[in-house]
């Protein structure tokens, strides 16, 4: 045995496992894939939100932005909108768009906001993204380039249909090998590493490198490899959602962006596909009960939702701890999607850690199982990073409040909020958000972010002399742009129905 | 057939135009109309030459996008190949109307039989929801006005062009590659001979009309034939 990696074994069939396969065949043919999927396990269904990234992603493992829609049941997403957040009353609702703000000096342009369009809300000022979310419209013509847009976007999806869909992709395309088997156990080489895994009524199945993306049941990272757990509950208290999928008319809007909504003790999720909506009430189980949880859920459906029947749905509840792993890469075992941590859904922050995971080990792959041990580390050591900063961003969603109820007014206790988001909330006081706060490659939330979050919420605008006139032509720019791209870009709804009617006589064709 | 109506956002508020290019919206035409203050962007991608209608006696000038009917060398699937689109082909579906006979004021009309009138909510807004005109539609109500302004400078020159004799008709013979042959007939271009004959006086008359530099432009465009006929010959290879 050389120590050379050549055979990657993926346990686990889900968005995370697919994803894996697909990416690790396109990008290192010369590997040998395999994944092994337990029958009959469920996808877990709530990562349905991804990031522009996703359109790389699919683009490299070579699936069609348009079988990619069909397949998927999904739709755009052009960023959050968080209505709620800061005291719930009706006009209290702010966006955080995937479309930077203009180039230029942050506090130049935040000085031109407040001086030419002090009513406008931040992103309305700062890209005419604002004005395409607000009508609902896609981000793009269908005449476009696929996987190209007039604003940046990512997507909704079935995440059960994207991984099936993934599976065929891997399978039938890029010669990757499924196995439908249960793993039963570990057969430990005498390093330590896992040197195969047992399966239920199958041989055993050996591999240089193994990735556990077996969900919450992490398999091996929770099993043989020990790759220790850190607790985020005591920054970010939910611990519960309840779940429900809500047909939809066929002509009914399609939003242009996840709806986050804040109730006393967590906040709604609304995503919206072409023929349902997924909705959720996330909630902390020391400030609500099950019950209440439900009754948030309903009137939510009820309201929010035309012609829903809401006391014909059985909402899913699903329990999680919020927290990722010590080490996500110990021995020769990677974790990869919740196997290595989860937090809630609040910023769609599931799906990218994935991709950012896969890039992050195709692009420095180990080439023996002595560099292995380096790149694990460095790994270690990245997503530990890129862990806090995700940990830190969505309590900056909470910081900022000013609700009253005792569960929003825990979320704010200083002794819950992480150090480095309190020096720099005292920071971003004298200067907005900027790449000296988050310096790294591939942030994942950049300084745009967390200023969509700041001055969303109503956070001051640092002191600044008077606006340079280049900041206000900027600002200029975005409200011409505004103006074009919602005359231009078609509605959601009016996009999906074109194209399913574009692919119609195909595949009645395929079909026949 | 055509049915116009005077554009106005209570009746055309949420209309949609689409505004890229294919032979869906009514692109495959081998020819448009075209005017002198237009000749310097037109002349860098289509030959200028002029007809005279049989019936009116008046002359027009064209903008060449093929040999035959129906034929557009610069459409290649959903994509126009120029950076320029003449005016007259860039303002469809969109014409220029007039309120009253002699009224001076033109109005922005629109045909709501034209092919690149939307039927499914696909294409560009022509007002917002304030009832606004969008960028869109000023930029078009820009161009309408160009072109209005082009058509009203076409007695003129072309009282210029006949004063001086400047038109001569124009025969093309195209050999292509296939060994096929194409032919234009019934045009006139601009008789470049004469034009070189003009003495100072008559120059200096054409310079001050304004219409030395449309009468250069539409001599120059005639290199672009050769453009035309690869072109074809590249169609005709393609099969």
């Amino acid at each position: 045995m050389t120590g050379s990696i050549q055979r990657v074994v993926i346990v686990g069939g889900g968005t995370a496992g697919w994803l894996a396969a697909g990416l690790l065949a396109a990008r290192r043919p010369d590997l040998s894939v395999t994944l092994i999927e337990a029958p009959d396990i469920p996808t877990i269904g709530v990562g349905e939100g991804t990031w522009p990234t996703m359109r790389e992603t699919l683009a490299s493992i070579g699936i069609a932005e348009e079988e990619f829609l069909r397949e998927c049941d999904a739709s755009f997403k052009q960023g959050s909108r968080f209505d709620g957040w800061v005291d719930g009353t009706a006009a209290d609702s702010y966006l955080h768009p995937f479309t930077a703000p203009p180039p230029g000096d942050m506090r130049d342009l935040l000085a031109a906001w407040r001086a030419s369009c002090p009513d406008a809300p931040f992103a309305a000022a700062m890209t005419p993204q604002a004005a395409a979310c607000a009508r609902d419209l896609a981000p793009r013509q269908r005449a476009m380039p696929p996987y190209a847009g007039a604003l940046n976007y990512g997507y909704h999806l079935d995440a059960g249909k994207f991984a099936a869909l993934l599976a065929r992709h891997a399978t039938t395309r890029m010669g990757v090998t499924r196995i439908a088997a249960e793993v039963t156990g570990v057969i430990a080489a005498d390093n330590g590493d896992i040197a195969a895994l047992t399966l239920r009524d199958q041989p055993a199945l050996a591999g240089d490198l193994f990735l556990d993306c077996s969900g919450q049941a992490a398999i091996l990272i929770g099993g043989h490899c020990d790759g220790g757990w850190i607790d985020r509950s005591d920054v970010s208290f939910n611990d519960r959602a309840l779940a429900v999928q809500v047909p939809t008319a066929r002509d009914a809007p399609i939003a242009a962006q996840t709806v986050g909504t804040a109730h006393a003790a967590g906040w709604l999720w609304d995503i919206a596909l072409p023929t349902r909506r997924g909705i959720g009430c996330v909630y902390a189980a020391r400030f609500m009960d099950e019950e209440a949880a439900r009754a948030v859920l309903l009137d939510y459906v009820r309201t929010h939702v035309p012609g829903a029947d809401a006391d014909q749905l059985q909402p899913r509840q699903l329990i999680f701890r919020t927290g990722h792993r010590e080490r996500f890469w110990d021995r020769n075992c990677l974790a990869i999607g919740l196997s290595a941590g989860f937090i809630e859904p609040l910023e769609a922050s599931a799906i990218v850690l994935i991709e950012l995971s896969l890039n992050a080990l195709i692009e420095n792959f180990p080439a023996s199982r002595a560099a292995m041990t380096i790149h694990a580390s460095r790994f270690n050591e990245l997503f530990r990073y890129r862990w806090d900063r995700i940990v830190e961003f969505l309590k900056l969603h909470y910081a900022l409040s000013r609700r009253s109820e005792p569960y929003w007014l825990a979320q704010r206790a200083p002794d819950t909020i992480p150090a480095r988001l309190a020096e720099q909330l005292e920071l971003w006081r004298d200067q907005p958000p900027s790449s000296w706060d988050f310096p790294r490659v591939d942030e994942i939330f950049s300084a745009a972010s967390q200023q969509y979050v700041l001055y969303g919420m109503g956070w001051p605008a640092p002191p600044a002399a008077a606006p340079s006139p280049a900041a206000a032509a900027r600002l200029v720019e975005v409200r011409e742009r505004a103006r074009a791209l919602a005359a231009a870009l078609p509605a959601n709804r009016t996009y999906f129905t074109a194209a399913a009617a574009a692919a119609a006589p195909h595949e009645r064709l395929v079909r026949t | 057939m055509s049915n116009h109506q005077i554009l106005n956002p209570a009746d055309h508020g949420t209309l949609r135009v689409h505004t890229g290019a294919g032979a869906q919206f009514g692109d495959t035409v081998m020819a448009c109309l075209t005017v002198p203050l237009e000749f310097r962007a037109v002349q860098a991608h289509y030959p200028i030459v002029f007809r005279r209608d049989a019936a009116s006696g008046q002359f027009s000038a064209l903008a060449m996008f093929g040999f035959d009917n129906g034929e557009n060398l610069f459409l290649e699937g959903d994509r126009w190949d120029a950076r320029y689109r003449p005016l007259a082909m860039a303002i469809q579906p969109f014409l220029i109307g007039r309120p009253a006979a002699g009224s001076d004021t033109p109005q922005v009309h629109i045909d709501m039989s034209h092919p690149r009138i939307d039927h499914g909510g696909e294409g560009t807004r022509l007002f917002d929801e304030d009832a606004r005109p969008t960028p869109y539609l000023e930029t078009m109500a820009g161009r309408l006005g160009d072109l209005d302004h082009g058509y009203r400078q076409y007695p003129a020159f072309f009282a210029a062009l006949e004063r001086h004799d400047l038109l001569e008709p124009f025969t093309l013979d195209v050999p292509l590659d296939n060994g096929a042959r194409h032919s234009l007939v019934g045009y006139h271009v601009i008789a470049e001979d004469r034009l070189a004959a003009l003495d100072g006086g008559a120059l200096g008359e054409l310079q001050l009309e304004g219409q030395l530099l449309p009468i250069f432009m539409a001599v120059a465009s005639l290199g672009r034939f050769a453009d035309l006929v690869a072109r074809k010959n590249a169609r005709v290879a393609l099969g």
